[in-house]
């Protein structure tokens, strides 16, 4: 019997195109959530500054919380677990995939079903929201690039929903 | 869509991303087992059921997942303001 473990993509591997938005799975990474009351342990622990207000994206680490932080690095890369420090490091990996939404009109196809005023959203910026239904980790990327973190389980319905939106785009 | 005021993301966010959950500052009982039966009924099942001006608990339940404490009007659904959990009723 086979013990390696075999990812499957929940979505289509090829890219959705739709005038003006492109919408594909995007590369699989290794993802944290990192708890901390205090963000200076949790900075001393991975070794360099944290975001400290809700929202700040820097160096793959969103700030989602008071004390909650999502870390997102390419496929393979560690960290240090922060030992003996009152802070609480998860390996989320496989938890989420990411969609990633690029063009002039992907902010309309997430707008469909994202009640926040994206127009108003910073690059750089990323928080929890919904989408529909479904929870979502929005990050705005550049002007026309947002990556979508959701749950596994969840990403065949967030794929469809905005695959419909985007083909609906006039 | 009523859009909220959340106290920790500090950012106004629509309603969608909350969750209601109950009537605010309902202390629970420091020694549980000396109360009466009266007593946790009251603790567990009576509440306030304001017409107007209520203190309540909401969920950032899609965003920074915090609780706080709001004051809405049961008429009108209006927040009036939001606070963070732990400072005392407004």
């Amino acid at each position: 019997m086979a013990d390696a473990a075999v990812r499957t993509a929940p979505v289509p591997a090829e890219a959705a195109e739709f005038p003006g938005v492109s919408i594909a799975l995007g590369a699989p990474l290794a993802r944290w959530s990192l708890r901390a009351r205090d963000p200076k342990a949790l900075a001393k622990a991975i070794g360099h500054k944290v975001p400290g207000t809700i929202g700040e994206t820097l160096g793959g680490m969103a700030c989602l919380g008071p004390d909650e932080w999502l870390l997102r690095l390419p496929e393979g890369a560690s960290i240090p677990l922060g030992e003996g420090l009152p802070l609480s490091v998860v390996d989320i990996s496989e938890r989420a995939v990411t969609l990633v939404l690029d063009g002039d009109r992907a902010i309309d196809a997430l707008s469909a079903g994202c009640p926040r005023d994206l127009s108003k959203f910073p690059v750089g910026y990323a928080t929890r929201t919904i989408f529909e239904t479904v929870e979502i980790v929005l990050i705005r990327e550049s002007e026309t690039r947002w990556s979508v973190d959701v749950w596994r389980s969840f990403a065949p319905y967030l794929w469809t929903a905005l695959t419909t939106a985007a083909s609906h785009l006039r | 869509m009523i859009l909220i005021h959340c106290p920790y993301c500090d950012d106004i966010r629509p309603e969608l991303e909350f969750a209601y959950a109950g009537e605010a500052h309902i202390a629970r009982p420091a020694d549980p087992s000396a109360l009466s039966d009266a007593e946790w009924e009251k603790y567990l099942f009576i509440r306030a059921n304001p017409r107007g001006r209520h203190n309540e608990r909401w969920r950032h339940v899609h965003g920074c997942g915090r609780f706080f404490n709001a004051v809405r009007d049961t008429v009108t659904d209006k927040f009036e303001l939001t606070y963070k959990a732990g400072e005392p009723r407004k």
